[in-house]
Order: C-alpha cells, then sequence, then structure tokens
C-alpha cells in the first residue's frame, strides 16, 4: 500500500533519511491477502480457478462500493451505519425509475442517476444532523437507516418492482476483460475514491480532520461543509451500491443493503483504516475488500456453512479494532 | 487521624449558581407529558382506544420492548451503547426453542443466564481490549446473528411445548399482563438496586467522567462488565416473552427491536453521553414507543412511516439530551 | 500569482507605530480576573519577551492577541489602528500568527499541507491539489526561515524541533493575507527542545526580526534575555514592568514577576503549629522513572508537606498521578509506611490510604451532575453503608458533620456539587479522602488552581491541618510562591530528573530565585 504521499513527483531528497516508506502496518493487509489465497488454494481445489477468481471479484464489487463510501467516513474518525438504509431507498427507487413491471417508467440513465442523488441527500441529511445538532454520527446514521428503510418500504407498498431495462439487467451478467460490468464499475469507483482522497480538498481535509479536527479550526478551516460533503459522497456511494444489487437481483429490495454496513467496516479497518480516523484510505480499503470476499469465498469452498459470514466478520472487526488500540493502551485511558 | 476543624467560617460568599432552568425542568417532564399526549391524541382519533382492553393489549406488546430497553440503559447510563442487544434476543428465542426439550421448566433461568454470560464477554471484551463499545457491540451483533442462523438451520424452530412459558400469557389481578407485570418488576428490582446501593454513584460518575471515576477509586472495569451482564441477561428474558406470544424460536424474531429499544432509551431522556437519566425513563419512553407503534395504524399512517418516525425520533431525542458540555468535537 | 508570492511586498511604516499596542486590556473569568488592564508594546522589528509566573495573565494576553479570548474591556491596536479580533483568521488577516505551546499540525499531513492549511492560495484550483505548486509554496515558507525540512515528509516522522520549524513556515504564510511585516508570536517554543535545537531556534528567531516582530514567552528567563531586545513583565494580570534585555540579569525579572511575597500568615506558617521532632517516613521513593520522568528520589514523612517544583515539562505531574497508580512506571520502588507499593492502579492505591486532587477539578476531580454527598463519599463507600446498602442516617450524619467542619457553603447535602463555587468544591473533593479517616497520603496536584484569594487561604488551612494530624503531603504548587509558603521541603524538578531538594523551614525560606536557577 502506499502512503499519500509517496509516488508524488519529488525533487531529489537533500536529506539523507526521506521518512517516506512504507511502513509493515501498511504491508500487512496485503500480505494477508495473498496468504489467504496461498492457504485457501492448498485447501480447496475449487478455489484455485480462474471462474472462482472472476467470482470474488465479482461479489466483492458492491462492497467495494460501500467501502469506498464508509472509508471517507471513517478517515474523519466518524463512523457510518447508514448503508442498509441509503441502499434499500435507492434501490427500490431505481427500480422504479428504469423500466419495470410496477409502472410505465423508463428513465434509463436518468433513474440510476436520480437513485443515487436520493442517496446522496440521505447521506447529507446524516451530515447535517452531526454538525448542526451535533449528534453523534453513529447515532445520526442508524436514524438516517431507518429514515431510508422506511422511505424504500413507503415507495415498496408491497409490491416488489422487478426491472427490465436491459442496461441495467445487463451490467450483473454481461462481461468484459472476464469480469462483470459490475466489477468494473467497482474498480472505477475505487479509481475515483483514490483520486478524491488523494488530490482533492475535499478528501484531503477529511483526512486532516481525523488527524487533529482541532487544529483545522484553529487555521481558519471551517470543517462542517466538509463534514457534510463527505456524508453526502458517502450516501452516493452508497446510493451506486443499491442500484448495483438492484442489477444483480433485477428487482428492488428494501432489504438491500442488509449487512453491508458492517461488512464495510470490516473491510475498511481490516485494510489498515482506524476508526479514531486519520489513517488508511481508498486502497487500504479495496485490499480489505478483496481480504474480505477472498475469505468468505474460501470458507464457503472448504465447506463452512454461509452464515458464518456474519460471524467470521464479527470476531474479525473485534481483533483488528483491537490490534489498533494495542500500541496506545494506557492504564488509564478512557473508552466509551 | 484527629478531625481538622476550621476556626473561622468560610469568608467565601455560597456562590450557588446554575439550577435547572425552567426549559430544563419541562424537558425532563418530556417524556412523561410525550406519554399523556399521545394517549389523548388516540383516544380522540379512537374512543375506543381507551378501553380496558386494548391497553392491556398495548402493555402486553410493550414487555419485550421494556425488558431490553431497560437492561441497555445501564450501558448507556455508563457512556456505553449496545447494539447487540436484537441480535442477543433473537438467538436466545433459538436458545429457548432449542434447549426446552430436555431443561424443560428450567430453560427460561437457562437462557436467561446464557445471555447475561454472553453480555458478560462483550463487556470484558470492552474494558479488557479497550475497544469502543459500540463497535464491541456491533461485531458481536453479527456474531450472534450468524450463530443463530447457523444453529437453527436459518429457519423458525416451533416450541411445542407451551407449558413452559404459559405464565408469562396470565394476567395479574385479572387485567395487568403478566408479562408486563414482570418487566416492570424487573425495572423495580434494578432501580432499587441502584438506588440503596453505591451503584448508582458508580454508574453516573464512570458515565459522567470515566477519568474522574478512575481517579476516584470507583471500580469503573467492574461496573462496566456487569452493565453489558445486565444488559444481556434482559435480552434473554426479553426472548423469552417473545417465545411465549409466538411459539417459536427464529433467528431474525427479535432483529427490529433494536431500534425501537435505542428509541424508548433516548426518549426517556437518558443522555447518550452518559451519566444522566434513570431506567424508570426508559419505561416511560418504552411505553410512547409501543404507543406510537399500535396507534399510527389507528390514525391511517401506514406501517412504513414508522421506521422514518423511529429514525427522526431518535435524532431529535438525542439531540436534545445530549450534554454538550462534555464533547467539544462531535466525530 | 506564484510570482506574487514569491516577494511578498512589506509596505513601508513608520518606524514609530507600533507594530501591535494593547491599551487596559482586561478580561474576567468566574472567580478569577485574568487580565486586570495589561499594557503591551510591540515595536515593529523588534523580539520582545513577555514574563510572568503560572497565572499571572500570559496565557490569556496571547490568546486574545489570536482572537481566542475576547476581552471584556481594553483596546488592541494594530499598526496604528484599532481592531477586533474575533477569530484566528481575524487576527491572521491582520498580520498575528502565533506558533501554540502544543503545536497545532495536523500530524498525518505532509509538512506542505500543513504550512499553507487554510491558506492554500494557487496551491488548490477548483478543489483539487496541485501537489507540485503546493510544494513550492511550502518551500518558499522553508527557505525564509533556511530550513531544509522536505515539505512533503508526513509531519509526524518530523523531530519536535522540525514540527516547530514547519510552524513557523506556517505562521509566516499569514506574509501572504497582509503584505505587511507580521507579529509573530511564539509561546514557550524551548520547553521541549534540546540545548542544540534551542541555538537553531534563536538563529530563526533573529532572522525573523529581519522582517517581523517576534513576542518571546518563555519561562526561562536567560533565554529571554538572551534572544530579545525588550521585556514586559506581568503579574496578577497586570503589566508591573519593562526591561530593556541588555545588561539585565534573570533576576531583575524575577523581581519584578514575584513583587512582594505574600505575608507568611496567608500560608498559615508552619513550624509553629508543629511539634517539632522528626516524624517517621510515611512515603519513600527509590529510583522511579516512567515515560516522562527518571530516577526519582523522594521521602515525605509523615505531617510533613513537599513540594515538587519544576516548570513545563518537568514531569511533575506525571511522578504525581504514577504515584497514585494512574500512570506507568517502568521502574523503581515505592513504599508507604514501610510498605511496598504495587502501583497497580488507582483502586489499590486508595486502598493503602493514598488521595489524589487531580488538577482539572471540573473534568477529573468531581462529578458535575451528582450531590455533594454522592461526591463526598464516591471513594469510601463503606462510610455511608451498613453492608452492601447505603445507610441514610449514617450518611447523612457523616456528610453534613464533613460540611460543617470544612465550612462547605451548600444549601444541602444533595445539591449538584456544579451548582457549588470552585472553593467549596474542592473542598468536597479534599473531604472525600478524609471521610473515612484513613489517609495516610495526600497528592494534591494544583490544589488551587482557579480559586479566589480567600477560598485559596482555607484550602492551605485545612492542608496545614491534616499535616498536622500525620498525613504526608505531596504538593504541586500553582506559583513558586505557594511551593516556598506551605512546603517544608522542596524538590526541584528538571527534564524528568530530580536535581535538587531544598530545604524550607519556618524562619529559613528559600527565595523563589533560589529555586528558578535550579529549574531551568
Amino acid at each position: 500500500m502506499t502512503s499519500p504521499v509517496e509516488d508524488v513527483e519529488v525533487v531529489a531528497a537533500r536529506r539523507p533519511q526521506p521518512r517516506r516508506g512504507v511502513s509493515l502496518r501498511d504491508a500487512g493487509p496485503p500480505i494477508a491477502l495473498v496468504v489467504i489465497f496461498l492457504v485457501f488454494s492448498a485447501l480447496s481445489s475449487d478455489f484455485r480457478t480462474i471462474g472462482n477468481v472472476q467470482n470474488i471479484m465479482d461479489t466483492a464489487a458492491v462492497l467495494a462500493v460501500v467501502t469506498c463510501g464508509i472509508t471517507f467516513v471513517l478517515m474523519m474518525g466518524s463512523i457510518d451505519l447508514s448503508a442498509p438504509g441509503i441502499m434499500g431507498a435507492s434501490a427500490i427507487a431505481v427500480a422504479l425509475l428504469v423500466a419495470n413491471n410496477r409502472n410505465d417508467n423508463d428513465l434509463g440513465l436518468i433513474g440510476i442517476l436520480v437513485a443515487v442523488l436520493l442517496a446522496a441527500a440521505l447521506g447529507c441529511l446524516s451530515g447535517l444532523a452531526l454538525v448542526l445538532l451535533k449528534v453523534p454520527s453513529f447515532m445520526t446514521t442508524l436514524g438516517v437507516s431507518a429514515v431510508g428503510l422506511g422511505v424504500a418500504t413507503l415507495m415498496f407498498a408491497g409490491v416488489q418492482p422487478n426491472i427490465s431495462d436491459a442496461m441495467l439487467k445487463g451490467w450483473a451478467v454481461e462481461r468484459f476483460l472476464g469480469f462483470a460490468y459490475l466489477t468494473w464499475i467497482a474498480v472505477g469507483c475505487v479509481l475515483l475514491g483514490y483520486l478524491v482522497q488523494r488530490y482533492s480538498r475535499l478528501g484531503r481535509y477529511a483526512f486532516a480532520i481525523g488527524g487533529a479536527e482541532e487544529v483545522l479550526a484553529l487555521s481558519g478551516v471551517k470543517v462542517a461543509p466538509y463534514k457534510v460533503a463527505v456524508f453526502t459522497l458517502a450516501g452516493a456511494f452508497y446510493g451506486l451500491a443499491g442500484v448495483m444489487v438492484t442489477s444483480q437481483l433485477s428487482a428492488g429490495l428494501v432489504q438491500a443493503g442488509k449487512g453491508y454496513d458492517f461488512a464495510a467496516i470490516t473491510a475498511a479497518v481490516v485494510g489498515g483504516t482506524l476508526l479514531t480516523g486519520g489513517r488508511g484510505g481508498i486502497l487500504h480499503s479495496a485490499v480489505g475488500v478483496l481480504l474480505i470476499t477472498a475469505l468468505t469465498n474460501g470458507l464457503v469452498q472448504v465447506g463452512v456453512s454461509p452464515y458464518w459470514q456474519g460471524g467470521v466478520q464479527g470476531l474479525i472487526v473485534v481483533a483488528a479494532v483491537a490490534a489498533a488500540v494495542v500500541p496506545q493502551r494506557r492504564r488509564n485511558q478512557v473508552t466509551k | 487521624m484527629s478531625t481538622p476543624v476550621l476556626a473561622t467560617p468560610a469568608a467565601d460568599p455560597a456562590v450557588v449558581s446554575g439550577g435547572p432552568t425552567v426549559g430544563q425542568r419541562l424537558t425532563s417532564f418530556m417524556p412523561l407529558i410525550a406519554l399523556v399526549a399521545l394517549l389523548a391524541a388516540l383516544t380522540i382519533a379512537d374512543p375506543d382506544f381507551l378501553t380496558q382492553r386494548s391497553l392491556t393489549a398495548a402493555v402486553r406488546t410493550s414487555a419485550p420492548l421494556v425488558v431490553l430497553a431497560a437492561g441497555a440503559t445501564l450501558v448507556v447510563l455508563c457512556g456505553g451503547i449496545d447494539l447487540s442487544i436484537a441480535a442477543l434476543c433473537s438467538l436466545s428465542t433459538v436458545f429457548f426453542a432449542m434447549w426446552l426439550p430436555d431443561l424443560g421448566g428450567l430453560t427460561a433461568l437457562a437462557v436467561v443466564v446464557a445471555a447475561g454470560a454472553i453480555g458478560a464477554v462483550q463487556g470484558l471484551a470492552h474494558v479488557l481490549l479497550r475497544i469502543p463499545s459500540f463497535i464491541v457491540t456491533l461485531g458481536g451483533l453479527s456474531i450472534f446473528s450468524s450463530v443463530a442462523l447457523v444453529i437453527s438451520d436459518a429457519g423458525p424452530i416451533r416450541v411445542v411445548d407451551r407449558d413452559a412459558t404459559k405464565w408469562l400469557t396470565l394476567y395479574v389481578g385479572g387485567v395487568v399482563p403478566m408479562a408486563f407485570f414482570v418487566a416492570v418488576l424487573v425495572v423495580a428490582a434494578i432501580a432499587l438496586v441502584l438506588r440503596l446501593t453505591p451503584v448508582q454513584s458508580w454508574i453516573t460518575a464512570t458515565g459522567f467522567s470515566e477519568s474522574a471515576a478512575r481517579l476516584a477509586g470507583t471500580p469503573v472495569d467492574r461496573v462496566k462488565v456487569a452493565a453489558f451482564t445486565v444488559s444481556g441477561a434482559c435480552a434473554g428474558l426479553a426472548a423469552v416473552m417473545l417465545v411465549s406470544r409466538n411459539f417459536s424460536g427464529s433467528p431474525t424474531m427479535a432483529d427490529n427491536l433494536l431500534l425501537p429499544a435505542v428509541a424508548a432509551i433516548v426518549v426517556g431522556g437518558t443522555a447518550i453521553t452518559g451519566g444522566h437519566g434513570s431506567i424508570w425513563r426508559s419505561l416511560v419512553g418504552a411505553l410512547v414507543i409501543t404507543l406510537l407503534r399500535v396507534g399510527l395504524p389507528i390514525v391511517g399512517v401506514p406501517s412504513a412511516w414508522e421506521q422514518i418516525l423511529y429514525g427522526a425520533i431518535i435524532v431529535a431525542a438525542v439531540a436534545l439530551t445530549l450534554d454538550r458540555s462534555k464533547v467539544l468535537i462531535i466525530k | 500569482m506564484i510570482d506574487a508570492e514569491l516577494e511578498p511586498t512589506v509596505t513601508p511604516l513608520s518606524a514609530e507605530v507600533p507594530a501591535l499596542e494593547v491599551r487596559g486590556l482586561v478580561k474576567h473569568y468566574p472567580g478569577v480576573k485574568a487580565l486586570d488592564g495589561v499594557d503591551l508594546v510591540v515595536r515593529q522589528n523588534e523580539v520582545l519577551g513577555l514574563a510572568g509566573e503560572n497565572g499571572a495573565g500570559k496565557s490569556t494576553l496571547l490568546k486574545a492577541l489570536v482572537g481566542l479570548v475576547r476581552p471584556d474591556a481594553g483596546e488592541i491596536w494594530v499598526r496604528g489602528k484599532k481592531v477586533r479580533l474575533k477569530s484566528v483568521v481575524d487576527a491572521a488577516d491582520h498580520g498575528i500568527g502565533m506558533v501554540f505551546q502544543e503545536q497545532s499540525l495536523v500530524p498525518n499531513l505532509t509538512a506542505a499541507e500543513n504550512i499553507v492549511l487554510g491558506s492554500e492560495g494557487p496551491g488548490v484550483r477548483r478543489g483539487m491539489y496541485r501537489w507540485k505548486t503546493m510544494r513550492n509554496l511550502a518551500q518558499q515558507q522553508l527557505d525564509k526561515i533556511g530550513s531544509d525540512i522536505d515539505p512533503l515528509a508526513r509531519t509526524d516522522t518530523l523531530t519536535f524541533a522540525e514540527r516547530q520549524m514547519v510552524e513557523i513556515a506556517k505562521v509566516l504564510r499569514i506574509e501572504q493575507r497582509t503584505q505587511f511585516a507580521p507579529v509573530i508570536i511564539l509561546d514557550e517554543p524551548t520547553s521541549v527542545l534540546e540545548s542544540k535545537e534551542i541555538e537553531t531556534l534563536f538563529t530563526q528567531v533573529r532572522r525573523l526580526r529581519e522582517f517581523a516582530s517576534v513576542v518571546f514567552v518563555s519561562h526561562r528567563l536567560d533565554e529571554v534575555l538572551d534572544v530579545c531586545d525588550r521585556v514586559t513583565v506581568l503579574r496578577g494580570g497586570e503589566s508591573v514592568g519593562e526591561v530593556a534585555a541588555a545588561g539585565a540579569v534573570p533576576g531583575d525579572l524575577h523581581r519584578m514577576m514575584i513583587g512582594s511575597t505574600g505575608s507568611d500568615d496567608h500560608y498559615h506558617g508552619n513550624a509553629s503549629q508543629r511539634s517539632g521532632e522528626p516524624l517517621r517516613p510515611m512515603l519513600e521513593v527509590r529510583g522511579l522513572s516512567g515515560k516522562t520522568f527518571r530516577d526519582v528520589d523522594l521521602d515525605v514523612h509523615a505531617g510533613e508537606i513537599v513540594g515538587i517544583v519544576g516548570v513545563h515539562g518537568s514531569g511533575r505531574e506525571d511522578v504525581c498521578r504514577a504515584l497514585f497508580g494512574a500512570e506507568p512506571t517502568t521502574a523503581g520502588e515505592v513504599s508507604l509506611d514501610g510498605t511496598v507499593l504495587e502501583l497497580s492502579g488507582t483502586r489499590a492505591a486508595c486502598a493503602a490510604g493514598i488521595g489524589y486532587v487531580p488538577a482539572e477539578r471540573k473534568i477529573e476531580g468531581m462529578v458535575g451532575p451528582m450531590s455533594v454527598a454522592d461526591n463526598m463519599t464516591l471513594t469510601k463507600q463503606k462510610s455511608r453503608c451498613n453492608g452492601p446498602l447505603i445507610a441514610p442516617k449514617k450518611q447523612a450524619t457523616l456528610v453534613d458533620g464533613w460540611i460543617e467542619r470544612l465550612s462547605i457553603r451548600t444549601p444541602h447535602r444533595g445539591t449538584a456539587i456544579q451548582r457549588l463555587s470552585g472553593g467549596n468544591q474542592q473542598k468536597v473533593v479534599l473531604a472525600r479522602w478524609l471521610v473515612a479517616g484513613d489517609i495516610r497520603l495526600l497528592l494534591l496536584d494544583h490544589p488551587t488552581r482557579g480559586l479566589d484569594i480567600g477560598a485559596r487561604s482555607e484550602v492551605y488551612r485545612l492542608m496545614r491541618e491534616l499535616a498536622n494530624s500525620g498525613v504526608a503531603t505531596v504538593l504541586l504548587a500553582d506559583s513558586l510562591e505557594e511551593a516556598i509558603g506551605m512546603s517544608d521541603r522542596i524538590l526541584v524538578m528538571s527534564d524528568g530528573r530530580a536535581t535538587k531538594e531544598v530545604a524550607c523551614p519556618a524562619g529559613g525560606k528559600p527565595t523563589p530565585l533560589d529555586l528558578v536557577k535550579e529549574m531551568v
């Protein structure tokens, strides 16, 4: 993994010790990913097929997009539990806006855009509640998740919308260079996320807010708009993920985003993002996503019940957070 | 030690300031006001609502929610949060259904003890590994759901022997449902322990300022683990109540109780920042939430609005009760 | 645009007009007058020193100068114009910038980003970073102070001294806003630096004088005289004098900082009330080491008050917390009344009869919304309980008794402690350790911080009475005066080591100057 500044073009450093190396912390998750691949390849002949690798990548697509969003929030040191609600709302919205069995809409790409905008608006709501009402993010996003699910249920109205839009359906089945379009969309999101994180003021400030929020204020930066923007951006990513789920299922479901909040937090944390903020990034999280997906896939391949998936994630996240806290542990430290 | 006696009285005037304002007093009665207002509104919307029958039905539905919220309130008072209660409750319904054939009458006790032990493990993970409580319990949520799915094979398990839970379906004095009576009993018991022992000050100190509590030699870690244990045990008891109503255990049975439980706590006026609130408040909060739940269809609002309402209520109630002096930077 | 940044234009200004002037600045906090009519003049291209004891009002004054504190009265003039500073940005627009004592850099950003933070200018276009421009902008700033730090190094990989250079480079960015010579405030810049790094810093400060005015604040008076042109001395929220640095010695400054020593009566004397014969040793510390302190030896006898003095960063607070088990130790032995202590945590310390009064009363000392009674009995629960249950009558008798004995002014024992005045709150916190009557060692970390004179005097009296009853006391005093007035002996700490022990008997008290010599 790269530290954020490392690959910038630099004039020859005049100092003998350029302290910009790759640390063990950054190298850990990719090594773990390779180890997991090797172990499961040895254990299961089904795991090491090209088809299964394609399968892992395709499975990882939705999670990757959700994780892109949540990573920005975690970088600020906040938390986001709103993915299930926002994804549900956008999944139903897009199913009702493109060609479907419930109404005569056939908006195609515009429908997708509207669904993503709806999701961004919901994300914006979390951010506004955070900065205006000063409610901690885990509470605002829990609330917004409920609101999103409610909106989805209202639109669902008891009849499942099945989509007939060829393009959206095609995303999940048509392939380019061996991977589904959805996978390429996810790759695009990761790249976009990386660019935002690396080159945009929004991304760098999100990183800085996680590092030392009070310093930003002392330097005359108004952090509130950036916080709202980050939650909005995250909402947009969840919205796109909801659209992708609808594409996979060919139908809009209220439960489209169930469990994605926790899976994404797990992926980000495993990738090396600290819950206290200020460390990690999109590429870290992408590795985390592959790690989680490969692990889940491998466990199923060697015969473990798929129901254990959540349990494994739960154990991993607790272990990863505990490991990250160990170096900073102090006797009288306050933990909430 | 001899007793030091100050000879001269204090020259310092008793600068007593910052007592509760009228607004604050009003806010602290808000849950009760909301409860009465809701009752009135529902009676106006449907005059049949204020009958013994529908009220009995309402408090009967509220029992599991009251118990869940009561337990989790202790964790919130300590300054943490328990997001695993609903998942643990679901897992406990599966335990109950699976153990009933072997344990018979002892099943309820066994489930409560097992859930309490699981809660204690979460508490230990929180204090020993120094992981924030919401991440421990979020992990717990995920683990419990998955264990419940695996051991139940992802489906409901029917409870054939209905005698074991029959006592919960009885009525005290012919009107008060036993489940609700037990729920109030639990609240009263916890409240009594808090009031009569030093535990109340330990919890308040821990929740208000953990460092102050530690520097005063308060058993902070033990208090926290105990709070998580009680929270777990309450989830187990709520599970028994759910099984007595549904005659089955299911790995997702209580999952949709998490939001109402959190909403009940914050609507009651317990501050999410810890240190301020009480268990009685959560009882009132749970009743408010239950009335909303049964009341929405009466006034003709589609039940989908229930979720949206929970979301709005949680954010609004937290915003009202938050202790802003304590948190300078809101994450 | 970039070219314009390369050569900041400095508008000429008549040399007599001060770069910054403060007239009659007043700031009240509840119960305390932090600033009581401060006057200050910073001339163009000079380094002005600011000296004063803790609580003299230095930090409040500095905060007012950068818009973090709004004064209740008084005026601030910048380059001949009266200004009102509402925020740090406001101050920066008027050319005033400050290097904060606790560094104000974002650790996980690059040095370059920190330098331009909040005023990126051409470094950001349409919300996107232009890293090359950013690096160049930062490089210009670093060049100004002749630093060779790599602008793209992550800030948390730099040494403390390097980070300070980054801060200075960052503060100098305000030139871009103002187009005239800035005023740079350095708050205790040397407190954590090695001597070699201090030399580098001083070279920088002298360099800054070429194109800016500097306000230099330090505890180390010799340094102040070394680097400054002029020194203004604050005492009790007032400016009490001004000294030209050339030819002055630290003693001159210190005399002004202290003023006339307080009467002995204020501290309720010591020997007069004491039996005189040596008492048994209560606390024995041998070779105690931790993160911020090394090899500390300390003896406190029963009935004795031992003060520990030292500048910011001397490690004395951490020693105090370590003795209470609230800070980890790496080596050393501590025994209390002959028994070796484990230092395993605060609960063990409480059980052993050690009490601790933290400096941050409102956050660490008391539980605000809890009643006086609950706060007083928080540690020694047994004192109000019968078995596991609270005995209301026992509690009432106990708490009311202590309220009366310590003259705590409270409407009722059930009143929330946060409604009491500071002095009464502190008495409740102290009473917490006394209710069980088993206290043997009391660790007091700034017990009179934020209290007015009357309340201070009462806390002193209480300390004296406790000492007379045989309690050993370790005192981290708010001022040197207080340490000298209250202590029987004083341990001087510097850079984490106990450097000197000074006897402090009644009638043979050392002067603050004697202590300062050892502290720096």
